[in-house]
């Protein structure tokens, strides 16, 4: 941290109140970090990433002044803490972003006791430095409090990732499905990587139901961190103690799971709640959830590693606990990608929805990725006797080896949590829905932008059931609420504010709408939230916020989040001439202009524009209007013949057009587009075949008998080597430039 | 096309390398550091883990158990080398392998791990959480005035765990104690309708634990654990038991012939295929 300036954190104790006042003050800087060999920019508060930790003692008055130094606004939310609406620190929903320059008082009653953390709610800045621990401890007078959990020493763990992508260029790559993450990761799942592996019929069958490489997580990270840093260490641990680490996941996209050298993980609190310990193996951590755990150090003078491997496990984090020789814990083993695929093709039907087949999934009970999981199913190319049938077992890592995986079904609250009997329940049930290909998340299909609020009364109980219906899971996460995850404990139902669903997954979620307000109901993955995966809860005849005062104006600006259009542009520049294309495209809308510029007026020059809008919830229809032109000398005979028997003069055309385009198994678009001068047009095309991990295939073929077919070999992010034949133009090689 | 181009990058690295190719490790830097092992095995599994080409070139000898390292200062350190070489299952000062890696090397590696510390025993005083609750306990459920055979059956129900988790070693030395237990049995003090039951069963009993005893092939163990299940399960029938054993059938096994075993859960884990087909089979009958 080159710019670490040391801030002293002030701390006044008020006796003028009856409650103990906590200040804290947030200084918010921009930063250069150097953490993946490059420096880059990042967030640092008071000097520091992750963010200081909070901590107050429940009953405290927490009065937190953040002072903005950036150059752009920020806000600051409390993850998981109950508190009034206008301390949430949504902007534009609960309050107006913090300007920069200005510094912003939250201040707010302590009213529970737990793990929880807190984070920049402002575009992307969680992902460059802004998360931090959040700890409420509980009064020693607690009636709940445990010996033997809540007097043992404690260690707060923050985990999180680091990008040297801008993450603005992130989320534009991901909204443009731009393969450059998986090359990096080794994930291309290309045909020649499936013909090694024996897995060319399961490649088929993946593009054949129109799906792209499976992976369990969408973006490259060079770096993991345990409380910022990929190796960590606390020391002053003797051996025989045991300890507790309050883990919250701070990554923005970044499911960790988490193992121990030192024996059985014990897990005693979710989400600032206690559970009744239950002692796993392993377990996994969702994006923003927390966890407390209980450790053993077994010896003296050993230093036991505990590891934080994503679930992409391409590398991992290390926290060292106690001092001494380190005892390692094995690695995760990499994932079996194209088991992982098989799988994913039995469950897809053609018409891209999933099929479950028959079994009732729920609570992370059953990981379907249990496939993938050498650990657990054998390694790569293990000759397996297991029969083709999918059974409930299949996928049941507690059944399939010795290794105790956490599911939420373990999750029990050690007091009852059962709402009030006579209080009026409303149900909501909503599919999580999500398109990979275009990068589009959402709930029943609509973004936050297309929806309304959700109006609900004080008092009543709002039970919601919740399927995921995508392929990828999502942490759903509730602002200033918690609520129960009916999960088979009956009275005992575990409290919890984020609840992660796997694909297929059904959960039913329950709370008592008791707090004013607009609150925020979220994916909490960042990028699915940006990409508009949300709703707000908002009470009916509530006092108007004060810290808001258009808030009609801020309802727009917050709606514009999912609205942005994520620019793309391509040239190849090659022996033959220019091929290229822009686009502009949102949730719903595409623009694009392609262009093919010879070098000279016979080959030509022409350009087609296309505005259109996706339809359905694959996204693979979409009807649009354009506009042609071209300008190309030919013989003054020689007149184009389409296979209708129009005729075309190219030599200089400017028309109009009406058509729609449409996804054809195997990824393969069809065109069809009839112009202002009675010409029609068929066009079959596709780009993109992922040949070798790097290298790429297209083709292009249309009745007005032009083709084109070509091969592009990805040298790095913004370039790659081309080679085409077109039938207009003939045979070229260049460099292509993307952004 | 990939081929080619791969060709080519490496005709082309190939001519830039070939004239600084003696130059091996640059900015290099030489340790002496102790590494357990104890065969010409480990030093081979030692040195693949360790070696990087052009950055760390490491020679360990497996008399004196000391390895000379040598490495690239600028591009890597110590720490990672010992990193690797441990991660492949061998301790050295800075680091102990993890515990399944150790494991599962082979028989003749299996060295002695002087480098770990002594377990301190947790503190008398135990916690919150206390441990009736989560330790499962693995005596057996037959009334203790008549606990003649619980070793026996104790050991049987670790060798069906060691089964199920395919470790060939632990299956033999658990065998290896079921065939003392076996021996130390006062048949006269056993219940009456066991007793006929165990001279019955005595002698298939004894071989079959000592075979299994006598090897770590899996395949072999496997073979005789279905008749010593046969028999462990004639033995059970006739006790008394207070809490209930599953008898548990998979068709697969045994060549298509089916074979059975015996566990506490109802839950299926099959201990003839380890982790390739664990859940295939269905309890046929409860024991009680």
């Amino acid at each position: 941290m080159k710019f670490l300036i040391k801030i002293i954190i002030l701390l006044f104790i008020s006796t003028a109140f009856a409650q103990k006042v906590v200040r804290y003050d947030l200084y918010v800087r921009d930063t250069i970090v150097n953490y993946a060999g490059k420096e880059k920019r990042a967030i640092a508060v008071n000097g520091q990433i992750p963010m200081p930790t909070l901590t107050f003692t429940e009953g405290d008055m927490a009065k937190i002044y953040v002072h903005n130094e950036l150059n752009e606004e920020t806000s600051m939310h409390w993850h998981g803490v109950f508190l009034p609406n206008k301390e949430d620190g949504v902007p534009y929903l609960t309050q107006m972003p913090i300007k920069p320059g200005s510094t912003y008082i939250y201040q707010f009653p302590i009213k529970q006791n737990g793990t929880h953390w807190y984070h920049s709610h402002s575009g992307l800045q969680e992902q460059i430095g802004m998360y931090g621990s959040m700890i409420f401890n509980k009064r020693s007078d607690d009636s709940t409090f445990r010996k033997g959990i809540d007097d043992l020493p404690t260690y707060p763990v923050i985990l999180s990732e680091w990008t040297n992508t801008d993450p603005k260029n992130v989320h534009r790559m991901l909204h443009n499905a731009s393969d450059w993450f998986a090359i990096k990761k080794g994930t291309t799942q290309s045909y020649a990587e499936a013909i090694k592996e024996g897995h060319l019929k399961t490649k088929l069958t993946n593009e054949w139901k129109r799906m792209l490489a499976m992976d369990v997580s969408d973006v490259y990270y060079e770096k993991f961190f345990v409380n910022g840093k990929p190796e960590n260490q606390i020391t002053g641990i003797r051996g025989g103690e045991k300890v507790r680490l309050r883990i919250s996941n701070g990554g923005a996209s970044t499911n960790f799971w988490l193992t121990y050298a030192g024996g059985k993980i014990t897990v005693v609190a979710n989400d600032g709640n206690d559970v009744e310990p239950v002692e796993v193996d392993r377990l996994l951590i969702a994006v923003s959830e927390t966890y407390d755990v209980v450790v053993d150090i077994p010896a003296d003078e050993t230093a036991y590693e505990f590891l934080a491997t994503p679930e992409d496990r391409t590398k991992s984090a290390s926290l060292f606990l106690g001092n001494g020789i380190k005892q390692l814990v094995s690695p995760l083993p990499k994932l079996k990608y194209f088991e992982g695929m098989k799988m994913m093709n039995d469950m897809m039907k053609m018409n891209g929805e999933l099929n479950d087949m028959g079994m009732k999934m729920s609570l992370n009970q059953m990981d379907m990725n249990t496939v993938m999981y050498p650990e657990i199913t054998g390694k790569k190319n293990e000759k397996k006797v297991m029969s083709n049938e999918h059974s409930e077992h299949q996928y049941n890592a507690n059944k399939l080896s010795s290794i105790v995986t956490l599911n939420y079904a373990m999750l029990k609250s050690p007091t009852k949590t059962v709402l009030p009997s006579n209080a009026p329940v409303k149900e909501l049930r909503f599919e999580l829905t999500g398109n990979m290909n275009r990068y589009v998340w959402s709930l029943d299909n609509k973004v936050i932008s297309e929806t309304d609020k959700i109006l609900v009364k004080k008092g009543e109980i709002l039970r919601i059931t919740l399927y995921n219906g995508s392929m990828m899971r999502h942490p759903m996460h509730l602002h200033g609420h918690d609520f129960r995850l009916i999960n088979g404990q009956g009275d005992y139902a575990p409290l919890k504010n984020v609840v992660d669903i796997m694909p297929m997954e059904t959960d039913t979620i329950e709370f008592l709408a008791n707090e004013e307000g607009d609150w925020f109901f979220h994916c909490h993955i960042l990028y699915h939230m940006m990409s508009g995966m949300g709703r707000i809860f908002s009470y009916e005849n509530q006092k108007p916020n004060p810290e808001l005062p258009d808030p009609k104006k801020a309802y727009k600006m917050l709606k514009a989040d999912d609205r942005e259009f994520h620019f793309m542009a391509e040239n190849d520049f090659a022996t033959n001439g220019n091929d290229g294309m822009f686009m502009l495209q949102n949730t719903r809308w595409s623009i694009g202009t392609e262009w093919r510029l010879g070098y000279n007026d016979m080959h030509g020059y022409e350009t087609e524009t296309h505005i259109g809008r996706y339809i359905g919830k694959m996204q693979w229809f979409m009807p649009f209007i354009g506009f042609d032109w071209r300008y190309r000398k030919m013989g003054h005979d020689e007149i184009e013949k389409n296979l209708f028997g129009q005729t075309n003069t190219k030599d200089k055309r400017a028309v109009v057009s009406a058509g729609a385009s449409y996804v054809l198994p195997f990824l393969a678009t069809v065109q069809g587009e009839v112009f202002s001068d009675g010409n029609v047009r068929f066009q079959l095309m596709r780009e993109d075949i992922p040949l070798s991990k790097r290298l790429r295939m297209a083709f292009m073929i249309n009745t007005d008998k032009e083709y084109m077919g070509g091969f592009k070999y990805i040298m790095n992010r913004y370039s790659a080597l081309s080679t085409h034949y077109d039938s207009d133009m003939g045979f070229g090689f260049g460099l292509t430039l993307n952004y | 096309m990939k081929n080619s181009i791969q060709n080519i990058v490496l005709l082309l690295s190939l001519a830039l390398f070939s004239v600084s190719c003696e130059a091996q490790i640059k900015n290099e830097k030489k340790e002496t550091v102790k590494i357990s092992g104890n065969c010409e095995m480990c030093e081979e599994t030692i040195e693949k883990a360790g070696n990087l080409k052009k950055v760390a070139s490491i020679d360990w000898n497996k008399d004196t158990k000391l390895a000379n390292i040598s490495y690239d200062e600028k591009k890597t350190n110590k720490e990672e080398i010992l990193k690797r070489i441990a991660l492949a299952g061998y301790d050295s000062e800075s680091f102990l392998a993890p515990d399944d890696v150790y494991k599962n090397l082979p028989q003749c590696c299996q060295y002695k791990r002087e480098f770990k510390k002594e377990v301190v025993k947790a503190s008398i005083n135990e916690t919150a959480h206390n441990h009736e609750d989560h330790v499962k306990t693995e005596t057996v459920g037959v009334k203790q005035e008549k606990n003649q055979l619980e070793k026996v059956y104790g050991n049987y129900f670790q060798l069906k765990d060691a089964l199920v988790s395919s470790d060939g070693n632990k299956a033999s030395e658990v065998s290896k104690s079921m065939v003392v237990a076996i021996s130390q049995v006062k048949m006269e003090l056993l219940d009456n309708e066991v007793h006929m039951v165990w001279m019955k069963v005595l002698k298939d009993l004894t071989e079959d634990a000592e075979h299994i005893g006598e090897t770590k092939d899996l395949k072999h163990q496997r073979d005789h654990f279905m008749t010593l299940s046969k028999n462990v399960y004639a033995l059970l029938k006739a006790e008394k038991l207070n809490k209930p054993v599953y008898y548990q059938f998979c068709p697969m096994a045994n060549d298509g012939k089916g074979a059975n075993w015996l566990s506490y859960e109802n839950a299926v884990k099959n201990p003839y295929y380890g982790s390739m087909m664990l859940n295939c089979g269905k309890t046929v009958e409860t024991l009680k």
